[in-house]
């Protein structure tokens, strides 16, 4: 099933990148506009020698880790925090329906009065978009904990945090997990619009930067190549890591179908 | 299997549908779009539409305005036919013409002190800056970011030197920015802002525009696409002729003029007046400079190659200054 489902994708981009070449080959709309796939890989083969384009993919993953880090630590200290006492978990809750709604990029000014425009302000818009989606999937996964398991749990004496870590956590994976998805594709939003506000922070900038820098130069074909830089890591981290780390968890315990 | 043909059917017709509807229909003829962007550079432009100079120099044109934030953005307009006519600094010009688009200067508009301000003690030439220095400018690839990079080649012989420093601002925000002691420790702006700044005791001025040139240069152009200037020569002769009265108005009727840019720029007649009589600030329709500018780009790869003949990227009669 796995199998035919993914030759299926392949064949649907398969197909995308024939529309797309056909349209930028009907003469019609400018490459200025509209590259080629030629031009478009051409860019990336030259920004990819010429070394900036990779370093800026890795600034910007670097920013990311560590903003995922933060914001998962975060993320579990609050998800535990509201389990401790009813009022803990509405204060919580509480956080989460006035933080949650805030796009990133409308913290923007805030962030650039408070932390400036350093490499700071991209980590804290990337925590706050990882944040307030994992902590809701952490909470919705404890929640759907079956209560007979944590029954079982506290009657063979086991104390909170051995609960936890045996019963909640394993038990919540699946939420756990789309929680990630969900955070991350956020992260890379977020760290990608700042980026293309806040210019060279750090001494490099970033995709985002790199990606502003095309459009100013007038490089639209480096552009898309920066775009399908971020949908190949995009595609990456999807199908190679989450479907991996889900292949070693929920779906060997028997947690979810496919 | 069905399926997916069908689908794939649907999705080819609906591509066929996009490129036929997106061929570029003849613009209307009887129609101009200028786009201007914020800020004194741009007075006679003001003159223009207050005294509708285009309107009675042609009365069946119909004439709109567009105010954008950032020359990239008028850019892509005219790229997509969106606008006829640009207003913007040689460097952005520069950087369209060399990669394809198709339009030349029609004339120029104004000149302008333009400078890079700092709000640190220690910063007295662009040698002082440091890796924690942040330097505001509209963006890279504008005439700000051009003039950084020369100076950055005359001092350091690397003209990106400084590239690690920047960080992109409309003028307003950047000034602002530097005001409110940010991390922001520099602004490469022009007037109003620049007098602006320059007023604070704790700014001063590290580098000026024509320091850096070597002479006078023209800050904004006028830049026409050739669709509009090919298919449309009665509305781009008006137009011409409009912007030409525009400049002659303001050094004629200077109390009026004084009094039409107040009012468009909310600002008092007295900084209206001190502006105008600011060192460096000139309208004309001649442009100067080009050539530097498109040397110094050339030499370290912003375009890939330099006019070879006016006639490349200036339409007829522009006149036209080394």
């Amino acid at each position: 099933m796995m199998c035919i489902m993914k030759i299926k994708k392949f064949i649907w981009i398969f197909i995308l990148l024939i529309l797309w070449q056909i349209t930028a080959l009907s003469g019609k709309v400018s490459p200025l506009i509209f590259p080629s796939l030629g031009m478009i890989l051409k860019a990336m083969v030259h920004a990819i020698i010429q070394g900036e384009l990779l370093s800026q993919t890795l600034f910007s993953i670097a920013i990311i880790i560590e903003g995922l880090f933060i914001g998962a630590i975060l993320a579990f200290v609050l998800a535990i925090v509201s389990r401790m006492s009813e009022s803990l978990n509405s204060l919580v809750e509480t956080l989460i329906t006035l933080a949650h709604p805030l796009p990133g990029i409308a913290l923007l000014p805030i962030i650039i009065l408070w932390l400036g425009t350093g490499r700071a302000s991209i980590v804290f818009i990337i925590v706050h978009s990882v944040l307030w989606p994992l902590l809701l999937n952490l909470i919705t996964g404890f929640r759907a904990t079956p209560k007979v398991y944590s029954d079982v749990g506290r009657n063979i004496g086991l104390n909170r945090l051995v609960l936890l870590k045996e019963i909640h956590i394993p038990a919540s994976l699946p939420y756990l997990i789309s929680g990630f998805k969900i955070a991350w594709a956020r992260a890379w939003r977020a760290l990608i619009s700042a980026e293309m506000v806040f210019g060279a922070v750090g001494g490099k900038g970033g995709l985002g930067w790199y990606i502003f820098k095309q459009r100013v130069f007038m490089d639209t074909a480096g552009m898309f190549a920066a775009l399908v830089v971020i949908m190949l890591i995009g595609i990456l981290v999807e199908e190679v890591l989450f479907e991996r780390v889900e292949v070693l968890t929920i779906r060997r315990w028997g947690m979810t179908e496919k | 299997m069905k399926r997916t043909i069908k689908w794939i059917a649907v999705l080819l017709v609906l591509l066929l549908g996009i490129n036929t509807g997106c061929s570029k229909q003849a613009p209307d003829l009887k129609q101009i779009t200028i786009a201007e962007q914020y800020g004194l550079a741009y007075a006679p432009l003001q003159i223009m539409k207050e005294l509708r100079l285009l309107e009675k120099s042609d009365a069946n044109l119909l004439v709109n305005w567009r105010q954008m934030g950032n020359t990239a953005a008028i850019r892509e307009a005219m790229l997509a036919e969106e606008v006829d006519v640009g207003f913007m600094a040689i460097p952005p010009f520069l950087i369209g013409w060399d990669k394809g688009m198709e339009w030349k200067i029609a004339g120029g508009l104004s000149s302008s002190p333009v400078g890079l301000v700092s709000n640190r003690s220690e910063v007295s030439t662009i040698k002082d800056f440091t890796e924690s220095d942040r330097i505001a400018l509209p963006q890279p690839g504008s005439v700000q970011h051009i003039l950084l990079s020369m100076a950055c080649e005359k001092e350091f012989g690397d003209s990106h030197k400084l590239d690690n420093l920047l960080i992109t601002m409309a003028h307003p925000e950047g000034m602002n920015a530097l005001m409110a002691e940010t991390d922001v420790t520099a602004h490469f702006t022009a007037p109003p802002y620049l007098t602006g700044e320059l007023k604070s005791k704790e700014n001063r001025l590290i580098l000026s525009g024509e320091e850096v040139m070597g002479g006078e240069f023209t800050f904004i152009v006028g830049v026409a696409t050739k669709s509009f200037h090919d298919e449309n020569a009665e509305g781009y002769k008006a137009f011409i002729k409009a912007l030409e009265e525009s400049i002659s108005f303001m050094e004629t009727n200077k109390i009026e003029t004084v009094e039409i840019l107040s009012n468009a720029y909310a600002i008092s007649k007295e900084e209206v007046e001190e502006y105008l009589d600011t060192q460096g600030v000139e309208y004309a329709a001649k442009v100067q400079g080009l050539d530097k500018f498109a040397d110094f780009m050339k030499r370290n790869d912003y375009i890939s190659k330099t006019p070879a003949s006016k006639a490349e990227i200036m339409w007829d009669d522009v006149y036209y200054e080394d």
